[in-house]
C-alpha cells in the first residue's frame, strides 16, 4: 500500500511564485489527475516531487517519510517513477536498452561484481532482458526492440518512455501529459493500460491537458491556476465548477 | 619598487585583458571556448613583424594590419570549425574542432617560419622612457596600455549601440533572434572579427614588447587566459578586463618572488580552486549553469 | 625478414602504449565526463615508478603497481572536485591538473631532476609486456563495457536528468570513472618509462592529451573497440609516408575537425551504428506486419 501525499508545498523562483500551498495525494490502485492550463505549474510539482526542484516550503512524504529534502536519485529509489513532458529518450541506444536502464533500480550486484564480470551480474542481466522482452511484448514493441529509440515515430516513442518507468517497478507513477499529440483512440489505448497498472497496485498521478481522456479514467481530479489549487474531488464535482470553467475558457461573456 | 611591479603587472595585464577579452566574447555569444584563439594572436603578431621586417613599413600599420589578420582569421575560423557544428547542442563537438584547428594554425606558421623565434628590428619603437613618482614608464608600455583602454572604450561604445543588443539576443536564443530580425550569421561573424582583431593585436604589441615572435608564442599566454575567464566569468567582458589587469599584477609580484615555474603551478592551482569555489567567476557574466544545482 | 620485425616493433609498442592511454580517455568520455586528465595520470606514474626504481631501488613490477595505485588515488581525488563541475568547465579544470603534475614534476628537483627528466630507467618492458598489459586492460574495459556500469555510463552520457530520474547515482559512476581512468594513466605512463629509457615533464603537456583525445574521437567514444583502432590508426598514419610525418599536427588537427563535422561518433561507433540500424531495418521488413500495434 503506497502513499504519497504533498502537503502546502510552495516554490518560487524569485520573485514568481509557481506553486502556492498545493496539498494532493494519490495511494495505490488509484489514479489523480492533476490538471489546469498551460503554465499553471504542473510540471513544476511533478519536479518538486521527484527531487529535481527543492521545495521553497511544504513537505512531500511517501508511506508517512518524509521525502522533501531529498535528492533526486534517492525519490527514483524509493520507487517513485515519472514520465517527460518532452520525451526523453537515450536517442542513440536501442529499445531494448533504454527499457534495460529502467531497470537500474533493481540492480542487486555491486560496482566491484560488474568490474569483475562475476557470475552473478551475468545472472542479474539475463533476468532483467527477459523481463524487459516481456514489457515489449506487453507494448507490442517486439520489433522494434533492436532500433535505435531516436528513430521511432512519436507514439512508439512514448511507449518506450512509459515501458521504462514501469521496468522500475515503482510505487507511485508520475505521468507528465502521456498521451499529448495521441488520437482518441490511442489514448484510450493507453487509458486502459493505466487502469491495469493501478488495479496491480500502482499509484497513478496523472497530469494531462486532455480532458475527455482525464474525466474518463481518473478517480480524482486537482486543479491548478497560477500555481494555486483552485478544485478539488472527483471529475464530475470539479468539471461543474464555476472556478475551474472560468480558468479554461475565460469568464462569462455579457451580450451588450 | 613594489608601484613599479605594479604598473609593469598592469601593462601584462592589459595583454592578458585584451586576449581573454576576445576569448570571452566568443563564449558568450557562440557557447564555445575557441581554443584557437591562441593562433589568432599568434598569427596577428607574425602578420605585425612581416609588415615591418619585409614590407618596412611604419609600427602603426604593423599594429592595423595585426587586427586585421586576426580578425580575417577568426572569420575564416567560424566558417571552418564552427559553422558547421552550430546546429548541434553538445559542447565536445566546437571544443575539439578548435583544437583542430588550432593545431593546424599552428602547424601553417611552424613550416612558414622554421621554427624560429624572430625579433623585430632595432629602433621599430622608439625607446623612450618617461620618470613619473618614480616609476619608470616606458613609451611601448604606456602604447599598450592606452590601446587596451582604448579598445575597451570602443567596445564599450559598440556594445551600446544596437549591435549590443544585438548580440546579447543572439546570445540568448538564436532562434528567437532571428525571429524579430536579427541576422545571427551576422552577430557571428562581427564577434569574431572582434574577437580575432584584439587578439591580433595583442600579438603584435607582445611580441613587440618581448621582441619575441614565434609560432609558439599564443600557448603560454592561452592559459593564463583560461585563468582570466574563469575568474571574471565567462562571458563577462567587465570581468575579462578586470580580472586580466589583476591577474597581470599577481603574475609579475609572483614570478619575481617565486620561480617562474612555481608560479605557473601557483597559477593553475588557483584556477582549479577558483573552479571548485565560484566557477561562474566574480562578475556576471552569461553563464551559469557551470555547476549542478538544485534550485 | 628480421630486419623488418626490427622496424616494425618499436612503431607496435608506441601505437599499444597510445592505445592503452586511448583506453584511459575513453572510460571518462564514455561516461559523459569531459576529463582530459590522462596525460597528468600518465606523468604521475611514469615518474612515481621511475623515481621508486632509479632512486629507491625497487623492483620494476613493484613500480608498476605503484603508478597504477597512484593513478587510482589521483583519479578518485579529482572525481571529488570535479563532481559538481560539467562539461567545458570539467575540461578547464582537468587541463589544469595537467599542468600542475607537469609544473610539479619540472619544479621538484630533489626527487624528479626538474627538466632534465630522469635517464637511465631500465627498460624492463618490452612488445610482449605491453601486449599483455593492453590485452588485460582490454578486457577489463570490455567487462565493464557489457555490465550495468556500462549502461550506467550510457544513460548518463546521453541525458544525466534520465538517469538520475532511474535512480542512477550519477557522482558514484562518475568517481568509478575516474578512478578507472586514472589507473590505466598511471599504469600506461609507468610502462612507457620502462619501455623509453627516460622521461621528461614536457612530453606529458599538451603534446600527450591532444593525440589521446583525438584518438578517441576518431576511433569513437561508445565502443571499446573506438580508442584502441583510433589510437593505433593515428600512430600509423605518420609512418605511412614522409610527408605524413612532417605536418604531424597538420594531420591530427585535420582529423579533429573532419571527425567532429562530418563523423561527430568516430569511425568505428558510425559503422556499428549503421550495421545496427541496417539489420533491425532487415528485420522489420521481414517480420510479417501486425494488424494493428
Amino acid at each position: 500500500m503506497t502513499h504519497l501525499s504533498l502537503d502546502k508545498i510552495a516554490k518560487r523562483f524569485g520573485g514568481l511564485q509557481a506553486v502556492s500551498e498545493l496539498s494532493v495525494d494519490v495511494s495505490s490502485g488509484e489514479i489523480v489527475g492533476l490538471i489546469g492550463p498551460n503554465g499553471a505549474g504542473k510540471t513544476t510539482v511533478v519536479n518538486l516531487i521527484t527531487g529535481m526542484l527543492k521545495a521553497s516550503s511544504g513537505e512531500i512524504s511517501l508511506d508517512g517519510k518524509d521525502i522533501t529534502q531529498e535528492t533526486a536519485v534517492n525519490v527514483a529509489r524509493l520507487g517513485i517513477a515519472r514520465t517527460f513532458q518532452n520525451i526523453r529518450l537515450l536517442k542513440h541506444s536501442t529499445v531494448l536498452e533504454n527499457v534495460l536502464i529502467g531497470f537500474h533500480r533493481q540492480g542487486r550486484t555491486s560496482m566491484l561484481a560488474n568490474m569483475f564480470g562475476l557470475p552473478s551480474v551475468w545472472r542479474e542481466q539475463a533476468e532483467f532482458e527477459e523481463k524487459a522482452h516481456s514489457l515489449l511484448k506487453r507494448f507490442h514493441m517486439q520489433r522494434f526492440a533492436q532500433q535505435p529509440a531516436g528513430s521511432l515515430s512519436y507514439g512508439h516513442q512514448r511507449r518506450v518512455e512509459m515501458m521504462r518507468a514501469l521496468a522500475s517497478s515503482p510505487g507511485v507513477l508520475l505521468l507528465d501529459e502521456p498521451v499529448a499529440g495521441m488520437n482518441d483512440t490511442e489514448a484510450h489505448d493507453l487509458g486502459i493500460l493505466f487502469r491495469e497498472l493501478a488495479n496491480d497496485g500502482l499509484a497513478v498521478l496523472l497530469i494531462e491537458h486532455n480532458m475527455r481522456f482525464v474525466n474518463a479514467i481518473s478517480d480524482r481530479l486537482c486543479v491548478l491556476n497560477a500555481g494555486k489549487m483552485i478544485a478539488k474531488g472527483s471529475p464530475n464535482e470539479v468539471m461543474s465548477n464555476p472556478q475551474v470553467i472560468e480558468a479554461y475558457l475565460g469568464p462569462e461573456k455579457y451580450d451588450a | 619598487m613594489l608601484t613599479q611591479q605594479i604598473f609593469d603587472g598592469i601593462v601584462v595585464g592589459g595583454t592578458y585583458a585584451l586576449f581573454a577579452l576576445g576569448m570571452t566574447l566568443v563564449f558568450g555569444v557562440h557557447h564555445v571556448l575557441n581554443l584557437a584563439h591562441a593562433s589568432l594572436f599568434m598569427w596577428g603578431g607574425m602578420a605585425g613583424l612581416y609588415v615591418v621586417t619585409a614590407l618596412g613599413l611604419p609600427f602603426p600599420v604593423a599594429l592595423l594590419v595585426g587586427a586585421l589578420a586576426g580578425g580575417v582569421l577568426g572569420i575564416g575560423l567560424d566558417f571552418v570549425a564552427f559553422r558547421p557544428l552550430r546546429k548541434r547542442t553538445d559542447e565536445f563537438g566546437p571544443l575539439v574542432s578548435s583544437i583542430g584547428a588550432n593545431l593546424i594554425l599552428l602547424n601553417i606558421a611552424q613550416q612558414l617560419t622554421s621554427a624560429q623565434i624572430m625579433g623585430y628590428p632595432f629602433g621599430t619603437f622608439p625607446a623612450v622612457t618617461f620618470h613619473f613618482l618614480s616609476i619608470r614608464m616606458s613609451l611601448l608600455q604606456l602604447t599598450i596600455l592606452a590601446f587596451t583602454a582604448a579598445a575597451v572604450l570602443l567596445m564599450g561604445w559598440y556594445f551600446k549601440t544596437s549591435f549590443g543588443r544585438q548580440m546579447r539576443a543572439v546570445a540568448l536564443s538564436e532562434t528567437t533572434a532571428s525571429l524579430v530580425g536579427i541576422n545571427p550569421l551576422g552577430v557571428y561573424l562581427q564577434t569574431f572579427f572582434i574577437s580575432g582583431a584584439l587578439a591580433g593585436a595583442a600579438g603584435v604589441l607582445v611580441g613587440l614588447a618581448f621582441n619575441s615572435v614565434s609560432f609558439l608564442m599564443g600557448e603560454p599566454i592561452l592559459l593564463k587566459a583560461f585563468v582570466v575567464i574563469i575568474l571574471g566569468g565567462l562571458g563577462s567582458v567587465r570581468g575579462a578586463i578586470i580580472a586580466g589587469l589583476l591577474l597581470g599584477i599577481i603574475q609579475t609580484l609572483a614570478v619575481s618572488y617565486l620561480s617562474s615555474e612555481l608560479s605557473d603551478a601557483v597559477l593553475f592551482t588557483a584556477l582549479f580552486i577558483i573552479l571548485l569555489v565560484k566557477p561562474t567567476g566574480f562578475f556576471p557574466g552569461m553563464r551559469r549553469d557551470a555547476r549542478v544545482v538544485r534550485q | 625478414m628480421i630486419s623488418l620485425l626490427h622496424a616494425f616493433l618499436p612503431l607496435a609498442e608506441l601505437a599499444m602504449i597510445q592505445c592503452l592511454l586511448a583506453l584511459s580517455q575513453y572510460t571518462v568520455l564514455r561516461a559523459g565526463v569531459f576529463s582530459v586528465a590522462t596525460a597528468g595520470y600518465a606523468c604521475l606514474g611514469a615518474y612515481s615508478a621511475a623515481v621508486l626504481v632509479t632512486q629507491y631501488g625497487v623492483s620494476p613490477y613493484m613500480g608498476i603497481a605503484a603508478a597504477a595505485l597512484v593513478g587510482l588515488i589521483a583519479g578518485i581525488v579529482l572525481s571529488i572536485p570535479l563532481a559538481l563541475l560539467r562539461g567545458t568547465f570539467q575540461a578547464i579544470a582537468t587541463t589544469a591538473f595537467g599542468e600542475v603534475v607537469c609544473a610539479m614534476a619540472l619544479y621538484a628537483e630533489p626527487i624528479t631532476q626538474g627538466a632534465m627528466g630522469i635517464n637511465g630507467i631500465p627498460k624492463v618492458v618490452g612488445p610482449l609486456g605491453l601486449l599483455v598489459a593492453l590485452v588485460l586492460v582490454t578486457i577489463l574495459i570490455v567487462t565493464i563495457s557489457r555490465s550495468g556500469i556500462g549502461r550506467a555510463f550510457d544513460a548518463i552520457r546521453q541525458d544525466e536528468t534520465v538517469a538520475v530520474s532511474l535512480g542512477v547515482n550519477v557522482r558514484k559512476y562518475h568517481a568509478f570513472a575516474f578512478a578507472i581512468s586514472g589507473t590505466i594513466g598511471g599504469l600506461a605512463g609507468a610502462l612507457l618509462a620502462f619501455n623509453t629509457y627516460s622521461i621528461v615533464p614536457e612530453q606529458f603537456g599538451y603534446i600527450m592529451v591532444v593525440p589521446v583525445l583525438a584518438a578517441v574521437v576518431l576511433g569513437g567514444r561508445v565502443s571499446v573497440a573506438g580508442p584502441i583502432i583510433g589510437a593505433t590508426i593515428l600512430t600509423i598514419l605518420p609512418e605511412l609516408a614522409r610527408p605524413l610525418a612532417a605536418q604531424r599536427f597538420f594531420l591530427q588537427g585535420g582529423i579533429l575537425i573532419f571527425v567532429m563535422v562530418y563523423l561527430p561518433d568516430g569511425i568505428v561507433d558510425t559503422v556499428l551504428n549503421r550495421i545496427k540500424v541496417s539489420r533491425s531495418a532487415r528485420h522489420l521488413v521481414l517480420q510479417p506486419q501486425p494488424r494493428s500495434s
